[in-house]
């Protein structure tokens, strides 16, 4: 588990993935900053996703390295569910565990974890649930919440563990457009806190404020990365350039 | 009378005993244990097995069994100072077991044949028998053989009835159709689907004492004679007492007594209504019942243990325990039940040396088949539940058990739940199957009362009224705990 130098919380070298014969990323070199919040974008099927997924290791990697927080995620000995309590994810459809309460969402790693007290854990529950504003659904069963609300109890979930880094995979693609705005405005939060964030996401004008650093990704590889300002007022390569034309 | 067609049925069964025992993987050693021969009988205790229901020589009158054979062998028994267990197996059963020690000596009604004294030692004869023609009680026109010009008759499958039968059929011209017992046989006579029946004239002249609807309408053949069997070199001293003791019985006679009290007696004036019946079998069906809800219960709660680890072991990342999970199932569902009960009862104890109770092995073989099913029905269960679940949970930093535990099994039991009841109604019915080990439950119950009183279709009513109604009422009760605890 050796270090790297103490302002990386990500380092990404090399990074490939196959599913069977079919080569999903073709190399991947990224470093991220503590408290960057770093957005990706690019279109359907090109890795984006699954480069998230490596990063806690919910896929395998199938070459290069990935050390995340200063553990090296190749390395067979790093234990996997230690790792996994410092990088939070939220997933585009949720996930919330459907016969559980709210609270019991949140509480359930915090105590299985033995990070808390079940009395501690409650409390950090229902303050998270505060700061995600759904104090008032902490009895609530995730069926009788609308989709931005779970997605703002996955955020909460995600938070109690109290990880350095904050995972979000196409987090608003599954909402109603008039419930992406709310859960834009938790990770907006978050990203004032000064939390490092990795950001999978089609909403360019999100990416564009908040972003420090703007990832275009296609077909596996990384295009081009910049700022905001330079990458969506100035996109150099002619992949990129086509791509926003599209989407903005 | 009874049948060459048993030990084919018998070499067929030590064959799949023999491939089962291969596909199991292990290697089976026929190392059935050498009884020592004692010097004498007395005080010795010795396990006779016998048929079901084969009246007048063995039925089960108020749930003791009784008859000619029965009496007999406690009479001798008490004449040369020995003790008697008896088992009631079934006829196939009753060989089977003598041939794998698992009984001493075999007294159910059986002809002595030169295809079984290569097998068996036999006794002196104690009956001599022979095959009679009985038509329905009200049928005038059959009198003689000659009447049966383009009729179906009906005999006993591999019995000394159906050689009888066939052995004529040509001078005759009629047809002769094979059924497995004496009170189908009866009671396909009286429907008219057959005009006779061939059948040994000790188990006419029974029925007919017991008003089955039939009356014998020819003198008997000259016949086979019936003989106390034991395995071929063993228990010498118990074949030789039976002799003797026999011999006493006839100078003495008590021998004619039995006889006597089988064959002469006049027609028991049993209560012949539905409620008389009724009354007089429930006694025993539910003693049957008892046992039926023992080997489910029983056998659902070591499936379920079985289930869930096999299960587990379908959806786990290891090779090795999924090819295991998967051979175990593929195994257990590509057979048989009724196969898996017979090799578990006979073969089993044939390849090991070690006898086994009919009820462990009636579970055993429950358990393990209803296992098979219950780990498929865990396995996709368990593969429903969204994998996104999963990696939630995982992604949380919670382990592999942690997740399973907490978030994808309450999911997956209240998916599997309905397949579980439906299992547990499945495995009680199959409990029926148990029948032909001679495991006592409620089918086997039903069987023997109706082999006595020849009142087939009332007594089955019974038996699947008796199904039907706690199937339903534990159907009820399990539906009503799945809304309960999986809301």
């Amino acid at each position: 588990m050796s270090k790297t130098s103490v302002d990386s919380k990500v380092s990404v070298k090399g990074l490939r993935k196959s599913f069977g014969s079919n080569e999903v990323l073709k190399g991947l070199n990224v470093e991220i900053m503590e408290g960057e919040v770093v957005c990706v974008i690019g279109p359907s099927g090109s890795g984006k996703s699954t480069f998230l997924r490596c990063l806690n290791k919910l896929d395998e990697l199938s070459a290069g390295t990935v050390i995340v927080d200063g553990f090296n995620l190749g390395d067979k000995t790093v234990d996997l569910n230690e790792v996994r309590q410092h990088i939070g994810m939220v997933f585009q459809h949720f996930n919330l565990f459907p016969h559980m309460t709210v609270l019991q969402n949140i509480m359930l790693a915090p105590v299985e974890l033995k990070k808390e007290s079940k009395a501690d854990a409650r409390a950090t529950a229902v303050k998270l649930l505060d700061r995600v504003g759904l104090a008032d659904k902490a009895d609530a069963r995730p069926a009788q919440l609308s989709g931005g609300q779970k997605q703002r109890v996955a955020i909460a979930r995600s938070l109690a563990v109290n990880p350095d880094i904050m995972l979000f995979d196409e987090a608003t693609s599954a909402l109603d457009p008039e419930m992406v705005g709310e859960v834009l405005q938790v990770i907006r939060d978050l990203a004032a806190d000064g939390m490092t964030m990795v950001v999978v996401t089609h909403e360019m004008g999100f990416a564009r404020e908040v972003a420090d650093r703007v990832i275009f990704m296609a077909d596996g590889l990384i295009v081009e990365e910049g700022t905001p300002a330079e990458l969506f007022g100035n996109p150099q390569q002619e992949r990129t350039q086509d791509f926003l034309s599209k989407v903005l | 009378m009874r049948n060459i067609v048993t030990f084919r049925a018998g070499k067929f069964t030590v064959a799949v005993t023999a491939l089962l025992a291969l596909a199991g993987g292990f290697v089976g050693v026929n190392a059935a244990a050498a009884r020592q021969p004692s010097a004498a009988v007395t005080g010795e205790t010795y396990v006779i097995g016998t048929d079901t229901t084969f009246a007048p020589f063995e039925y089960r009158e108020d749930g003791e069994l009784t008859g000619i054979d029965m009496d007999l062998i406690r009479d001798i028994a008490e004449n040369q100072g020995f003790s008697v267990e008896i088992k009631s197996l079934g006829f196939d059963a009753a060989l089977q077991a003598l041939q794998s020690n698992q009984v001493d000596g075999v007294i159910a009604g059986m002809s002595i044949t030169d295809e079984r004294e290569l097998i068996f030692d036999f006794s002196d004869p104690y009956f001599d028998s022979g095959v009679q023609m009985a038509v329905a009680e009200d049928n005038t026109e059959i009198t003689g053989y000659s009447d049966l010009d383009g009729e179906t008759v009906v005999a006993k499958r591999g019995s000394e009835g159906e050689t009888f039968a066939n052995s004529i059929k040509d001078e005759y011209h009629f047809t002769v159709k094979a059924l497995a017992d004496s009170a189908t046989m009866y009671d396909d006579v009286k429907a008219g689907n057959s005009v006779a029946v061939f059948d040994d004239y000790p188990v006419l002249a029974y029925g007919i004492n017991q008003n089955n609807g039939l009356k014998s309408v020819t003198e008997k053949e000259q016949g086979s004679s019936y003989g106390f069997a034991v395995n071929k070199g063993q228990n010498p001293e118990l074949l030789a007492a039976f002799n003797t003791g026999l011999a006493e019985l006839k100078s003495g006679g008590e021998y004619q007594d039995i006889l006597d009290k089988y064959l002469d007696a006049p027609a028991t004036s049993n209560d012949t209504s539905f409620f008389g019946l009724l009354s007089d079998s429930l006694p025993a069906l539910m003693k049957g019942l008892g046992l039926t809800l023992l080997a489910t219960g029983l056998s659902i709660l070591i499936a379920l243990v079985l289930g869930v680890m096999f299960g587990f072991f379908k959806v786990s990342e290891s090779r090795v325990l999924r090819g295991i999970a998967s051979a175990y199932v593929s195994i257990f569902r590509g057979t048989p039940l009724l196969v898996q009960a017979f090799f578990f009862y006979f073969g089993l104890p044939q390849l090991t040396g070690q006898s086994i109770d009919v009820l462990t092995a009636g579970v055993l073989t429950l358990s393990l088949n209803a296992g098979a099913y219950m780990t498929e029905i865990v396995r996709g269960g368990i593969q429903s539940v969204d994998p996104g679940q999963t990696e939630a949970g995982r992604s949380l930093g919670l382990g592999y058990a942690t997740t399973m535990r907490r978030v994808v099994l309450p999911q997956a039991v209240k998916i599997m739940t309905p397949s579980f009841i439906n299992q547990f109604v499945m495995t009680l019915k199959d409990t029926s199957l148990l029948a032909v080990i001679g495991f006592a439950e409620l089918t086997y119950q039903g069987q023997q009362i109706y082999a006595s009183n020849f009142r087939t279709g009332e007594t089955l009513l019974i038996v699947a009224a008796l199904y039907f109604i706690v199937i339903n009422l534990l159907t009820m009760l399990s539906n009503k705990l799945d809304k309960r605890f999986n809301k």
